[in-house]
């Protein structure tokens, strides 16, 4: 059991990184080095400045919130929720004054980031099963649906079990202890293999890894295309 | 499908993966929300009919021949082999898309499924798929620009032959030609299109405003862009802007073709004449004076469709409002905002396949014809010929019981003499 701990928790997070890190870089290479398309592709009528404008729309989503208010709302409070676990992630990593400026408990949210995410999550999930996004949709999105799920499940859960069932064994300490080690390239994972919930922290690393693997070559690349193309669209 | 055929197949495809074709294959996130977009689906619920269904249509064999999944996990992302019935399936996304771009202000990240099309509709000619008619059309503009001399006369012919009809709705200035054709240092080259109602208004148009004009050889319309062959698309778009090179023009004016004006306003490039479109032309001559129009011609209520590729996609949006709002005090706005006016369901060479798609026109167009109908006006006027071809069909089929009208022409009957 040890041994698989240790692979999941180091070397596999190791791979993870770095086809991670590989598979976004390759895929930028792969935009950039192919020729421009020099015809413009914007939308009339145009509004200035284009660029803070295709920000707003890449990061408010406001064609969603004009067509498909629910889907909105569980983007929205997916999103940000995504965006304040992922700082709280670095908080488990080191100390982070300048994430401090307004204090808070590491996780913000009182467990609650997690359970929004997990509904949205479910939410992104069976909408998949009704006509026509059924038709639309395939296995690939399915799955990274399901390995977020699973991975935001177990995350939750470690947060869960501290704040609401007392559970007290794995705390911030432990975290960062092994989370620093593996930033510090001297991994270690003995402050969270001991306790009775360090399968969960394996299985939330473990979904983690396969999320992050498939993140470049998946159409999770909207992340950053998302940017680009409306700044395209605004012309 | 013959293992050569296949690879010159990938290598077109190949050919149209630009940075920002990459990035509209790679982003979509099969979400839906372009769904309600597409007249084809608003008017017929079919999944296939669904923007994003038809770009996956395409997706997929981009998955399988240029992404890493589809050689490890083809199964993940259904990647599509190129076969015989992937060519079915193109042609039947390809041909049931306007390449209207209203589902692209639908999605949150402004994939453009035309774009996406365009590959399709360049898979189909390298496999020889397309349709016949639109590759014999433009093989026609092709051969017109090389035997210009010899067809030469003949058109002078023509346009003699329509120079009476528009003496009757402009005079005729002393000196000079009603329809003036090969005028070198002209201030602006017309193109118009086949056909005199492309022509009479347009020229009456000029002569009431003093223009420097002289009328183009070629027709404006390129069946090269409706068929989705780029190289075709460039030897009949490089016809007009070597005539307007050689006649010395500063402004090379499009007729009253949607498809026609984006083809030259956005691909022909830097060149020492500028693009317009004709509606931009007849809102000048009005704001500077030039041409005088009767408000009292028209009383009944006017509407105005606004034909994708010149409004939401060129951006001639506030000039026809501006001529509408001196050609009657009845306008009747079709759309709260123009950029989500429907398609009319004709574009893309939908309207020039005529009969053979005429069925499917008509299906997919029941919500213009509802938005049509709701605005209470008798007169439909629009700036395009295929927007035309098609309300006109729509008027007919949905018995709507307006007067479908070119701007232009609405302009020419108000001239105050
Ligand atoms: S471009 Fe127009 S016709 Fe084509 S899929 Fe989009 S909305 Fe439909
Ligand atoms: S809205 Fe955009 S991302 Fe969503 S399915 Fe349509 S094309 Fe794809």
């Amino acid at each position: 059991m040890k041994t698989i701990y240790f692979l999941v928790l180091v070397p596999m997070v190791y791979l993870a990184f770095a086809v991670f890190l590989a598979g976004v870089i390759f895929q930028l290479l792969k935009v950039i080095k192919r020729p421009a398309f020099k015809p413009t592709l914007a939308i009339h009528p145009k509004r200035n400045p284009a660029f803070l404008w295709a920000i707003l729309d890449a990061l408010l989503l406001p064609t969603v919130w004009r067509h498909k208010r629910t889907l909105w709302f569980f983007l929205m409070a997916f999103h940000i929720s995504f965006l304040m676990v992922f700082l709280g992630h670095l908080e488990l990593i080191t100390e982070m004054s300048w994430l401090q400026v307004i204090g808070h408990e590491i996780f913000m949210g009182q467990g609650f980031l997690g359970l929004i995410m997990s509904l949205a999550l479910l939410y992104f999930f069976f909408r998949r099963f009704a006509s026509p996004t059924k038709e639309l949709s395939v296995p690939e999105d399915y799955l990274l649906l399901m390995l977020l799920f699973l991975t935001v499940v177990f995350g939750s859960e470690m947060d869960w079990a501290r704040r609401w069932y007392d559970y007290g064994e794995m705390s911030v300490q432990e975290y960062r202890a092994y989370l620093s080690s593996i930033f510090m390239f001297k991994p270690s994972i003995a402050a969270v293999s001991t306790s009775g919930h360090s399968f969960m922290l394996v299985l939330h690393v473990f979904f983690a890894n396969l999320f992050l693997m498939f993140f470049p070559f998946s159409h999770l690349m909207h992340s950053i295309f998302g940017f680009a193309l409306n700044k395209i669209r605004r012309g | 499908m013959e293992k050569a055929l296949r690879e010159e197949l990938i290598s077109l495809f190949r050919g149209k993966l630009s940075g920002t074709m990459e990035m509209y294959l790679e982003t979509c996130a099969r979400c839906g929300i372009c769904t309600e977009a597409c007249h084809a689906y608003a008017s017929m619920p079919l999944p296939k009919y669904t923007p994003a269904y038809r770009a996956e249509v395409v997706r997929r064999i981009y998955k399988k021949y240029f992404k890493w999944q589809g050689k490890t996990f083809p199964r993940i992302g259904e990647c599509k082999v190129l076969d015989e019935s992937a060519i079915d399936e193109l042609k039947e996304a390809a041909y049931s898309c306007t390449g209207c771009r209203r589902c692209m202000v639908y999605c949150p990240f402004g994939i453009d499924t035309q774009q996406i099309m365009s590959i399709a509709k360049l898979l189909l000619v390298g496999a020889h798929a397309e349709p016949e008619l639109l590759s014999l059309l433009a093989d026609v503009s092709i051969s017109k620009g090389e035997s210009m001399d010899d067809l030469k006369e003949g058109f002078l012919e023509g346009v003699k032959s329509l120079e009476s009809e528009v003496v009757e709705k402009w005079r005729q200035e002393a000196g000079r030609t009603p329809i003036p054709t090969e005028v070198v240092g002209a201030d602006l080259l017309y193109v118009a299109l086949a056909g005199a109602h492309s022509i009479i208004p347009a020229a009456a148009i000029f002569n009431a405003a003093g223009e420097n004009w002289t009328l183009s050889f070629f027709e404006a319309v390129n069946f090269g862009a409706f068929v989705g062959d780029p190289s075709k698309t460039k030897i009949i778009m490089d016809r007009i802007v070597n005539e307007a090179k050689r006649l010395k023009v500063k402004e090379v004016c499009i007729c009253e073709c949607g498809t026609a004006f984006r083809v030259m306003s956005q691909l022909s490039g830097k060149q020492p004449f500028k693009v317009s479109s004709i509606t931009r032309v007849h809102a000048r001559y009005i704001k500077e004076g030039r041409i005088k129009v009767d408000k009292k011609k028209l009383s009944v209520p006017v509407t105005y469709h606004d034909p994708c590729q010149i409004a939401r996609n060129a951006g001639v949006i506030d000039e026809p409002r501006y001529i509408l709002s001196q050609l009657t005090d009845n306008f009747v706005e079709m759309s709260p905002e123009p950029k989500y006016n429907w398609c009319c369901g004709g574009g893309g060479g939908l309207v020039a396949m005529g009969e053979e798609t005429l069925d499917f026109r008509m299906k997919s167009s029941r919500v213009k014809a509802d938005q049509v109908r709701n605005t209470g006006a008798q007169v439909l006027a629009t700036a395009c010929e295929n927007c035309h071809t098609q309300l006109s069909n729509i008027n007919d089929h949905y018995k709507l019981g307006m007067n479908v009208q070119f701007l232009s022409s609405l302009i020419a009957d108000a001239l105050i003499r």
